[in-house]
Formats: C-alpha cells, sequence, structure tokens
C-alpha cells in the first residue's frame, strides 16, 4: 500500500475541511471496499480521512413513516436492529446477506452506497424503496443517487451522513449469490408502497435499475404470474465468468419472481 | 506518523505506527504475535480473524490506525489463564484442524458466532462460517466442533 | 494412563500449537538482519523479453539486489530438472524437456514466470521497486489450450520443440482392444475435460534463506514438500554446491496438496542472494502471485470409448488424452498425463483390454504438477462418465450396469492391461454397503419433494480404484535419552495429515511405551539420512512402515538387552504388551525399565548408551491399491442452475487404520476438493491473450462450508494388504478421487428429462442453466 497522510477528525465539519483540503483526499469508512482496493495498489489518496470519530455519521432512527440510518451504521448494526427487523425485514435480511460476518461488523451503509459497486446489495434497496440520501450539504433522491459503473451523484467531497428509509407496505429482496466472491450476480429488490410497486435490479448490469414492465404488471397484479410473459432484454448487462447476459437477464426474472412470492407470503425476506 | 493506544489480549499497548500499516501486519510484526494469519489479498479466506471490541472482524482489511482505543482479542489470548478455551478444547476432540493454518481466524470467528447464537443448528453454523475457508478439512469436523464448543461455553453438554 | 494403540482415534499432539497460534509457519519465521525479496512476474503470457532496466529501481531506498535473469545466466547456475518416470517418447527417444531456469531469460512463456527478483530491508520496499523496474516486451501469439497448442499452425512455445509436443504416449494392450472393440456389439464415445484446477493451500508458498561464508553452507526454511529430493535438485542441480552445504528443513506448512512437493524457482534465487548479501533473506508469495505461480493440477481433454456386450458386458476401453503441460515441464511434468492416468484405467471393473495413450502439451499456461490424486481422479472420472453415458444412451440402468461388471473377489489377485498389481479388495462388497448406506428406500420421495418445490433430485454411484505412489524408500529413526525423552525422526512429511500424531502412535504401539514420551522431527535434511517427502499418499504405506520396521528392530537388540539382564536367552523371552517376558523363569521387564536399564554405568559391550538407537530404511515392493466407493445425492434449482448437494456417502478399503480420525479427516478434506473441482473451482485462461481471468478468490470460488455436505463415511477393513507390513492402503488422496463423478453422474441425473446427457466441470450455475437451454432448444 502507498504511503499517505491519516487525518481523524471529530466532527462533521472538520471531516469536510480535511477532504477539502487534501490534493486527493478519500473519506475511509469501514474500509472493507478502500483497504483492499489500496492494497491491490489501485487507488494512491494523499490523504485518508477517517470517519470513526464522526459520531453525527451514527445511529439508527426510527420514525412514524421512516427509518433514518446513519452513513457509518455496519451492516451487522442494520440487520440486528429490531426495529428495522420489524418494520422493513427486508432491509435487515438485506444487510445480512451481504459479504460475510467480518465484513458486516465493518463495512458500513455510506461506504457501500458511495461506492456503488455494480453487485452490491444496497443500491436495489435504496432505489426499490425510494430512500433519500443525505449529505452534509443536500439531499438527493434514490433514483438519481446511482449514476453509472462505480459512480454516483455525489460532487467531490461530499459526505453522505444519513439515509431516510420510507416504511413501505411490504418488500422483499431476493438475492442469488456469485459462488466466489459472494456478492449478487443478480439480486431483486421488491417494494411495495402507497405510491405503488417498485422493482430494483443490482448485480445485472453496469449499476443499479428499475424494471418499469415489472412495475406495471405487478401494480395491475401482484402475483408471480403477472410476471411470466415479461422478458428482459440483455443488451447491456454484465458478462463475466460467472455468468453471461443472458443468463443474468433470465435470473432477474427468477428473483423478481421469488421476491413476489415472499412479500406475498408475509414472510421476512 | 499516528500514535495508536489500543489493549490487546489484556494488555496496553501505545505504538508509533505508519498510517498505511495494515492491523494484521501490526499484530504479527510489531506485536509478534504471529498467530493471526494471511492467506489472501481479497479478504476471502479469514485466516486473520481476530476479535476487535468482541466483534469477529478479517484484521487484513483493517488499519492498524482505525484499532485506536479498541479491545483486541487474538487467539493468542483466547484462553486467558486456561490452557485451552472450550471451543479450542472442541476443535482438538473432533479433529477440526489439520494444517491449522485457517484454525485460528476459524476459532475466534467460531467463540464469536457461538456467542451471539447459543443454539444454532448445523445450517447456522454453516453460514455462520461463510467468511472463513480451509481447505483440509472439508468443513464437518470444525461444524461438529463449533456446535459442542458452544455448548462448552454455555456450560452444558 | 491409556497406552496408545493401532486403530485408536488418538487426538492430536500438534493441535495444542496449532490452536493458541504458536505454529512456526514460514512466514513467522524471522532471522536478524533479514532482508525481503520479491518477484517481478510477467504480465504477458507469451512475449520476447527485449531487455530490463533496474537503474531506478536499485536507487530506491532500502534496496539492496535485483537479479534479472542475464544475472542468473552469468553465475552459471543450472537449470531444474525434470524427473518424470516417463521420459521417452512412444518410438524410444527422450522427451522434450525445455531447459527451466529460476528466472526468464530472454523469452516469457505464462503470465506469472519470474523475470527479476528484488531484496530490500522491507517487503513493502521489494514491491515498491517491483512497479519502477522498466521491462521491454514484444508480444509474441499466445495459446492457452493444450489441443490448440498441438495443431499445425499453432504458436511455438519453445524454437527447438516441433509441435509444442513434449511426448506420447502408450500403455495396454492395442491389439487387445482393436479385437474388443472390433467384436463388441456397442461401442460409445464420450469426449470430455478435466479441467484446470489449483490446490489453492491457504499458506502460500514461501522460503527463507540464510548463508554462513564461514562454513560455505546455506540453510533454507522452506514451506514445502519433499526436503531431501528439492535439496539436492537446489544444491547440485541449480547451485552446483555438495548436498551436504544445503541444509534444508520445512517448518509448520499451511496445506500442500501436492503444490508445494516440486521443486520451484524461488528457493535457488534466495538463497544465491542471502550469499551475495551475507544476510538472510525472506520470500513469501501473496494469494493472486499464489494463484499465477503454484503448478496447477489436472487440464486433461480426452476422447474415452468403451466397447461392450448388448448385455451389458464391458469388453475394452480406450481413453486418448491431451495434457496441458504448461509453459515448462515441471517436477515430474508429463508423469501425470501419461503413466499417472494410465496405471488406474478402468476402475474395478473387469476389463479383457484396455489402452490408453496421450500426448502432453506445451502451453502459454503456467506449469501444472501433482495435485491430489495426480493422474487417478482423471482416470476415475473418464471411467465413471463413460459407464454413466453408455448407461443413458444405451437404455442400462446405471447402477445396474456398474454391479454387473465390478471384479469380483474372487478375480483377485488380477493384474490389469495397465500391468496394475491389484492385490486384494471386495469392490461389489463395498458397492452394495455403499447403496444400503445411501438410502435408496426412501429416494422416490425425496425426488418427488423436489419436483414439488421445482427443482430436480439426481443420484449416482462411483465406485473407485485408486493406487498410491511417491518415492518408494523411507527412513525412521529411534533415539532413546536418559531423560525418558524418545526422539522419533522421519523423512516422510505431514502438511496438516496428522503425522506428528500417527507416526509416534505406531512407534508407542509397538513399544508399549506412553507417546507423551515421544518428540516427533520431520522435513529436515540433518535429521534423517534420506526422505521420500510427501506425496501419493504415502504418510503411512512409508512412513508408518519405516517406523514400524524401526520399532521391530528396536525391540529385537532390547530382547538382547533384557536377555542379558533376565539373564536368560533370547529365545526364551516373549514381548507384548510393552512386556518382555522369560518363559522359563517368569521374570518380566517393561519396555520402560528396559530403555532405562540401557543407560546404566556398569553394562557390558555391547550395551552401550547408544545401543538401543534404531534407524533403518523401509523399502516399498509394490504399491497398494486403496479402493472404495462414493455416491451422491444432488437438487438442482434449474431456474438458476445452483446445486446443492443433499447426501454423501463413502465406503473405503485402506487396509489397515491406524488413527480412524485422521482417515476421516483425509477423506472429508478430498472429498471437499473434489466436490470444488466438479461445482465452482475452474482456473481460467483468456484464450487469446492468455491473462489469468481467475486471478484471485474473488473469481477462483473455493467451497464453503455452506458448500459441503455431511459426508458419511465408513471403511471396508476386511482385506489389509499384504503389500506392506502394516497392511496399510494410502488413504490421503482417495477422496479426491471418487468425489467429481459422483457430483458430476448425479448432477446429469437431476438433469435427465431436458435431455443432458454431458455437463463439463465445473459444473457451475451457469453452466448448468446453460445445458438445459441448450437441450430445450435441440427439442
Amino acid at each position: 500500500m502507498y504511503e499517505f497522510d491519516y487525518q481523524n477528525p471529530e466532527d462533521l465539519a472538520s471531516a469536510v475541511e480535511a477532504r477539502k483540503n487534501a490534493d486527493d483526499g478519500l473519506y475511509l469508512a469501514g474500509g472493507q471496499t478502500i483497504i483492499t482496493v489500496m492494497k491491490q495498489r489501485l487507488a494512491m489518496p494523499s490523504d485518508v480521512i477517517d470517519l470513526k470519530g464522526v459520531n453525527d455519521l451514527r445511529g439508527i432512527c426510527i420514525g412514524d413513516r421512516k427509518i433514518t440510518i446513519g452513513a457509518m451504521t455496519t451492516h451487522a448494526d442494520v440487520a440486528a436492529n429490531e426495529n428495522i427487523q420489524r418494520l422493513i425485514p427486508a432491509l435487515s435480511g438485506l444487510a445480512g446477506k451481504i459479504g460475510d460476518p467480518h465484513v458486516r461488523n465493518r463495512g458500513t451503509l455510506g461506504g457501500s452506497i458511495a461506492n456503488n459497486d455494480p453487485a452490491a446489495d444496497y443500491p436495489a434497496a435504496l432505489v426499490a424503496l425510494a430512500a433519500t440520501i443525505h449529505t452534509h450539504q443536500r439531499e438527493i433522491s434514490g433514483d438519481t443517487f446511482f449514476t453509472d459503473l462505480f459512480e454516483t451523484a455525489l460532487d467531490d467531497g461530499e459526505l453522505i451522513t444519513k439515509v431516510d428509509f420510507p416504511i413501505v407496505r411490504a418488500a422483499a429482496y431476493e438475492k442469488i449469490h456469485n459462488p466466489a466472491s459472494r456478492f449478487a450476480i443478480v439480486g431483486v429488490f421488491v417494494a411495495v408502497s402507497d405510491d405503488g410497486v417498485r422493482v430494483a435490479v443490482t448485480g445485472a448490469g453496469p449499476c443499479v435499475f428499475r424494471v418499469p414492465m415489472m412495475e406495471q404488471a405487478l401494480s395491475d397484479n401482484f402475483s408471480p404470474s403477472a410476471l411470466d410473459t415479461i422478458k428482459i432484454d440483455a443488451d447491456g448487462l454484465n458478462s463475466d465468468m460467472h455468468g453471461t447476459a443472458d443468463y443474468r437477464a433470465h435470473l432477474i426474472s427468477v428473483a423478481a419472481r421469488r421476491a413476489v412470492i415472499t412479500v406475498g407470503s408475509g414472510d421476512k425476506a | 506518523m499516528p500514535v495508536i493506544s489500543l489493549t490487546v489480549n489484556g494488555t496496553t499497548v501505545r505504538k508509533d505506527v505508519s498510517a498505511n500499516l495494515l492491523l494484521v501486519d501490526f499484530i504479527r510484526d510489531n506485536l509478534d504475535l504471529t498467530g493471526t494469519h494471511v492467506g489472501c489479498d481479497t479478504s476471502q479466506c479469514g485466516a486473520c480473524v481476530l476479535h476487535v471490541d468482541g466483534r469477529p472482524v478479517k484484521s487484513c482489511t483493517m488499519l492498524a490506525v482505525q484499532a485506536d482505543g479498541c479491545q483486541l482479542t487474538t487467539i493468542e489470548g483466547l484462553a486467558g489463564d486456561d490452557d485451552l478455551h472450550p471451543m479450542q478444547q472442541a476443535f482438538r476432540q473432533h479433529h477440526g484442524l489439520q494444517c491449522g493454518f485457517c484454525t485460528p481466524g476459524m476459532v475466534m470467528t467460531a467463540v464469536a458466532f457461538a456467542k451471539d447464537n447459543p443454539n444454532a443448528t448445523e445450517e447456522e453454523v454453516r453460514h455462520g462460517l461463510e467468511g472463513n475457508l480451509c481447505r483440509c478439512t472439508g468443513y464437518q469436523n470444525i461444524i461438529d466442533a463449533v456446535i459442542d464448543g458452544s455448548k462448552a461455553m454455555q456450560g452444558v453438554g | 494412563m491409556k497406552k496408545a494403540a493401532l486403530g485408536q482415534s488418538v487426538r492430536r499432539t500438534e493441535d495444542l500449537r496449532f490452536l493458541t497460534g504458536q505454529g512456526t509457519y514460514i512466514d513467522d519465521i524471522k532471522m536478524e538482519n533479514m532482508a525481503h525479496a520479491a518477484v517481478l512476474r510477467s504480465p504477458h503470457a507469451h512475449a520476447t523479453l527485449l531487455s530490463i532496466d533496474i537503474t531506478e529501481a536499485a536507487a530506491m531506498d532500502g534496496v539492496q539486489l535485483i537479479v534479472t535473469g542475464k544475472d542468473w545466466l552469468a553465475e552459471g547456475y543450472g537449470v531444474i530438472p525434470c524427473k518424470s518416470a516417463v521420459n521417452t517418447k512412444i518410438d524410444g527417444t527422450p522427451y522434450a524437456v525445455p531447459p527451466r531456469h529460476c528466472l526468464a531469460i530472454d523469452r516469457v512463456r505464462y503470465v506469472g514466470e519470474a523475470i527479476a527478483l528484488v531484496i530490500a530491508d522491507t517487503a513493502a520496499k521489494a514491491r515498491d521497486a517491483l512497479e519502477i523496474i522498466d521491462v521491454k516486451y514484444e508480444d509474441l501469439p499466445a495459446v492457452t489450450n493444450a489441443a490448440k497448442a498441438l495443431e499445425e499452425g499453432a504458436p511455438q512455445i519453445w524454437d527447438d520443440i516441433a509441435g509444442n509436443l513434449c511426448l506420447d504416449y502408450q500403455l495396454g494392450d492395442k491389439d487387445g482392444t482393436d479385437r474388443a472393440f472390433g467384436q463388441a456389439d456397442h461401442v460409445v464415445t464420450l469426449n470430455l475435460i478435466n479441467n484446470r484446477v489449483t490446490a489453492v493451500p491457504i499458506e502460500p508458498r514461501g522460503a527463507v534463506a540464510d548463508y554462513d561464508a564461514e562454513t560455505e553452507s546455506f540453510l533454507l526454511y522452506n514451506a514445502t514438500q519433499n526436503i531431501h529430493a528439492n535439496r539436492d535438485t537446489f544444491a547440485q542441480n541449480v547451485l552446483h554446491i555438495e548436498k551436504d552445504k544445503l541444509h534444508h528443513l520445512a517448518p509448520d506448512v499451511g496445506g500442500g496438496f501436492g503444490a508445494k512437493n516440486g521443486a520451484y524457482p524461488e528457493p535457488p534465487l534466495i538463497l544465491h542472494a542471502a550469499r551475495k548479501l551475507g544476510r538472510p533473506v525472506k520470500w513469501i508469495n501473496d494469494r493472486a502471485e499464489s494463484l499465477l505461480s503454484d503448478t496447477h493440477g489436472r487440464d486433461q481433454i480426452s476422447r474415452v470409448e468403451l466397447a461392450l456386450d448388448k448385455d451389458g458386458t464391458f469388453r475394452g476401453l480406450r481413453t486418448d488424452t491431451i495434457g496441458n503441460l504448461g509453459a515448462f515441464c515441471a517436477t515430474v511434468g508429463p508423469f501425470t498425463a501419461t503413466g499417472g492416468s494410465a496405471r488406474t484405467q478402468g476402475g474395478p471393473y473387469a476389463f479383457s483390454a484396455m489402452l490408453y495413450t496421450s500426448r502432453a502439451a506445451f502451453t502459454n499456461t503456467a506449469p501444472t504438477d501433482p495435485y491430489r490424486g495426480a493422474g487417478r481422479p482423471e482416470a476415475t472420472f473418464q471411467i465413471e462418465r463413460v459407464i454413466e453415458y453408455a448407461a443413458r444412451k444405451l437404455g442400462f440402468d446405471p447402477v445396474e450396469l456398474r454391479r454387473k461388471n465390478l471384479i469380483p473377489e474372487s478375480s483377485l489377485p488380477l493384474k490389469t492391461s495397465m500391468g496394475l498389481d491389484v492385490d486384494c479388495g471386495n469392490f461389489p462388497e463395498i458397492f452394495e454397503r455403499t447403496l444400503t448406506l445411501s438410502d435408496r428406500g426412501n429416494y422416490a420421495s425425496r425426488v418427488a419433494a423436489s419436483k414439488a418445490d421445482g427443482k430436480r433430485r439426481g443420484f449416482s454411484i462411483a465406485p473407485y480404484l485408486e493406487c498410491t505412489g511417491g518415492a518408494p524408500k523411507e527412513f525412521a529413526g529411534v533415539t532413546f535419552h536418559p531423560d525418558g525423552g524418545v526422539d522419533l525422526a522421519v523423512g516422510s512429511q505431514s502438511t496438516g495429515m496428522g503425522h506428528e500424531t500417527a507416526l509416534p502412535q505406531i512407534l508407542a504401539a509397538r513399544l508399549g511405551i506412553s507417546q507423551s514420551r515421544i518428540h516427533f522431527t520431520q522435513a529436515d535434511t540433518n535429521a534423517t539420512p534420506h526422505g521420500g517427502g510427501h506425496g501419493g499418499s504415502r504418510g503411512l504405506e512409508m512412513g508408518g512402515n519405516a517406523v514400524s520396521q524401526s520399532a521391530d528392530l528396536v525391540i529385537d537388540k532390547t530382547k538382547q538387552l533384557v536377555a542379558h539382564l533376565l539373564e536368560t536367552s533370547i529365545d526364551d523371552l516373549s514381548f507384548e504388551d510393552g512386556l518382555f517376558r522369560a518363559t522359563s523363569t517368569n521374570k518380566t521387564m517393561s519396555m520402560d525399565e528396559a530403555i532405562e536399564a540401557s543407560f546404566a554405568d556398569d553394562l557390558p559391550a555391547p550395551f552401550d548408551p547408544e545401543f538401543l538407537n534404531t534407524g533403518s530404511s523401509f523399502e516399498r515392493g509394490i504399491i497398494s491399491i486403496p479402493n472404495g466407493c462414493h455416491a451422491a445425492e444432488v437438487e438442482v434449482d434449474i431456474e438458476t442452475g445452483e446445486v446443492s448437494i443433499d447426501g454423501y456417502w463413502v465406503i473405503d478399503d485402506f487396509g489397515t487404520i491406524v488413527n480412524p480420525l485422521l482417515a476421516d479427516g483425509q477423506v472429508m478434506g478430498g472429498i471437499a476438493q473434489g466436490i470444488g473441482q466438479a461445482l465452482c473451482e475452474d482456473i481460467v485462461y483468456d484464450q487469446d491473450s492468455g491473462q489469468l481471468l481467475s486471478g484471485s478468490l474473488v473469481d477462483y470460488a473455493l467451497p464453503r462450508a455452506d458448500r459441503i455436505p455431511r459426508m458419511v463415511i465408513g471403511y471396508y477393513e476386511d482385506a489389509p494388504t499384504a503389500k506392506n507390513p502394516l497392511g496399510v492402503k494410502g488413504a490421503g488422496e482417495a477422496g479426491c478421487v471418487g468425489a467429481p463423478p459422483a457430483i458430476i453422474n448425479a448432477v446429469l441425473d437431476a438433469l435427465t428429462e431436458f435431455g443432458v446427457d454431458h455437463i463439463e466441470m465445473p459444473a457451475t450455475p451457469l453452466r448448468v442453466w446453460q445445458s438445459i437451454q441448450t437441450s430445450k432448444s435441440m427439442d
């Protein structure tokens, strides 16, 4: 790993300031992605700004209509939180499927979404639940946050502080694992709210995307059979040794149907 | 160079470290605790697992500076004053290790898992170990060891 | 205190240090003033090395030395030889062995090939320096597939090795098979691939070298197997020094499975560096380097032909294979795809005639060498797949077709067309017991339940025939100390298999002394005059028998002493359960007492304090024939292609079982690796660029705890072999031999309704799904 200057700010303003002043700075949340990247010498930041001391970024807040999760909340804490388990079990379930137990003890919500790995799980949840991402300077909707492969709507130095997750009527997340990496080959998050049905897909393309055809079909008739005739176009989907584009297109249908069945059964997902 | 202060196996440690020093290298090289091992570069294998504030983490994917102010337990400190921790004893009894290289990380994961999941089924144990790779045993004896070790930790069975 | 006995599941001595983090593995070794080495590895699969500019790198702070291929050549060091037992072509001419220098000289031939060695004060600095070594390459076309490498017009890996062919090979009965195939009612042909995999011991390779200028001798700690053989290679062949000038030893080794058997280029490189710098040098691979540069396993393309009568009786078997050697012949190079895969052709089935032919080809990939099983998994996969394929094609029940053709006990001993001496065993009995163990009775209801759940269930049974191998000579030395300690030094080597417990267990059981007195040493050229290390499941067969033999010699010597002390003749003495008894007087003396007495001052010649110390070499006559039967039940999610293993049963015949707990461990570990190859492990090179696509554990999928099923294991112990005094048949590799066909045939069984009759390994979810789609589209 290359050398860098290490900053350990104690509040939000200092963190943002330290990042601004760095030649080529990087925020360090859980480190589960960035430390691996730095070990492989694929990133060479001049400064690493550790967020572990910024308490404003922690905490899980349960509201009437939404759950607000601090950016530095670990996947393990989201998975184990009894309120999230009760109110949005698909979300706590998703967090409990990320990586492995050790990764979940360190990896954070903010770190994960800021990175926008195409095979990460959280992006599907934020889009399907119509989440709102709070940064230190504005709010960004889940729909507009994830823009492209490893890219987000964040400005340079913009720091995620927390994410609001609307409490929906029902939701489920179906993940088909990559056997080696445990990331999602395909992950589909289905959410039913008062505003309708949302279907968000991760793992299949360069970035999370919604499937309007499925959303429409499920709005008309929320049942697995509503998806029977919908075929996803493989064009533009990821292809690698673990899954061709065709296969991924097929798995989207499979995962979507299974998520719908889980919602329908009332089981925790 | 940042100075870190932390507790390792009950002993306070205070050292100057490079910011880019991995926690596993700090443990192995600066503290000479070589029981924690490095088996891969992509956080897959789990040979480097130790406890940070009671939670099992992959020390190859943490910087030493991130452990400032924390309480660490490594395999060397697991048994405390005893010869063997009940989980270590269970691993021996069930032949849950062969070459021993993955073992410290496996045992540290198992101890934390058992604390959180005292009555886990075999299936739950297998999932609980998804972050640890073993190439020698085929896992079966490890599963049996974890189930028995867990009971022993609770003082039952 | 409970005394050790053969057949007891004695808990392991080595566990105490492994469980508490007190093991000493290669990266735990720190020496004063130690420098660190890093290897510059080729990023190209095939290229001319135009130039290497080390000026900037050498000037970096902390960098002590950089060695390039040209430097290495100038030193006059030799090449690493290939020691394949099969070393001639069919026409009798020698096989083609390219020179294997420790560094690339003017051309690189696989991604990962060592180009230069950098030594610096710290490992980090050495790696920093790697990045600024300026190497200029000229790309050459690459070929990674062995069949393509043999085709006209393929890129030539070595200028003077025409057509990339190392050798061709034939074993068996050509006339007999021609006749059998001519006369048979049916001939079934199946083309299949045994895919390339790699051992992935969780501990990567590494070594620490030191040089003593005063004695002009080297010390090498090495995470390796085959300490003596590799010492000879490094000393005599490469460095051109006397053997006794290199002290070679292994600390605790974190797994090997064959990948740590061979002679690699890095140890001689750091030995040279240690001498040049006058300080110890450590080198450790990281996982990416390990996947690139460890020798890989398997990688055979085969055409298998089965000739059978209309009643299902097997008449003949013909297998033709192309084996992928990689860019070089590794330590045994072409042996695996030739002799290694020929020996157990036909498995435990009766064949009047068999023929095995193969060619070994060079490609722009990492060299291949033995990986657990080394040829026998390939042979077993071939016969079990072609039988299954034939059964389905011709309408035979796959279980019945096997049962019908298993060699009956009454036919043994026999010698197969391959020259394999199958001395004992009861293949039909083991087959039936395995079926019984696997709960066929309730299978139909499980099939129905799976189907109702949108899944498909499949079953298969895979009998296997194994044979052991490895060096045929082994040494065991026993030394007694006045404080009661007993040293046992052996030349065989455990890298997790438990010899530290099992071998003292044999000594303790034989002598009737406490196992805790015994201090075990292995893998050290100073500790034993010779040693065969690890490989071919030889640990108990060779190490165990050497220990047993030395124990018997100790007993003979002790009898002499006891005869003197009890004032009787040797013939008058019996020895049982650690006690000598004089029949005439009924006086007794325990082994413990006799050992203690041997240190008394007042004993006459020849009873000096070293009298009982004994070392002996055991030589194996012929290899043993482990065998058994695997059965697997799988459930396939036909929507995703994911396969889960719902049942796994195995009965093995390993002859005498010394320590059942350890035997189980070997079986389960081998099965897990076999499952890995069958379902998820694959070394994949890009066909055009030769880049290694499966270069990390993010892509090379090792099975985790939730992928391996609960395995039910039994032993058949009614056929101990007379081929060695202990009656053991080597157990270490058998799990890996039987598992792949059991899994693949079960998956195919599950996919019967879709008309899928073949699938290549690994049967990943993608492949399973694709096979269903392909078959559907052919309807």
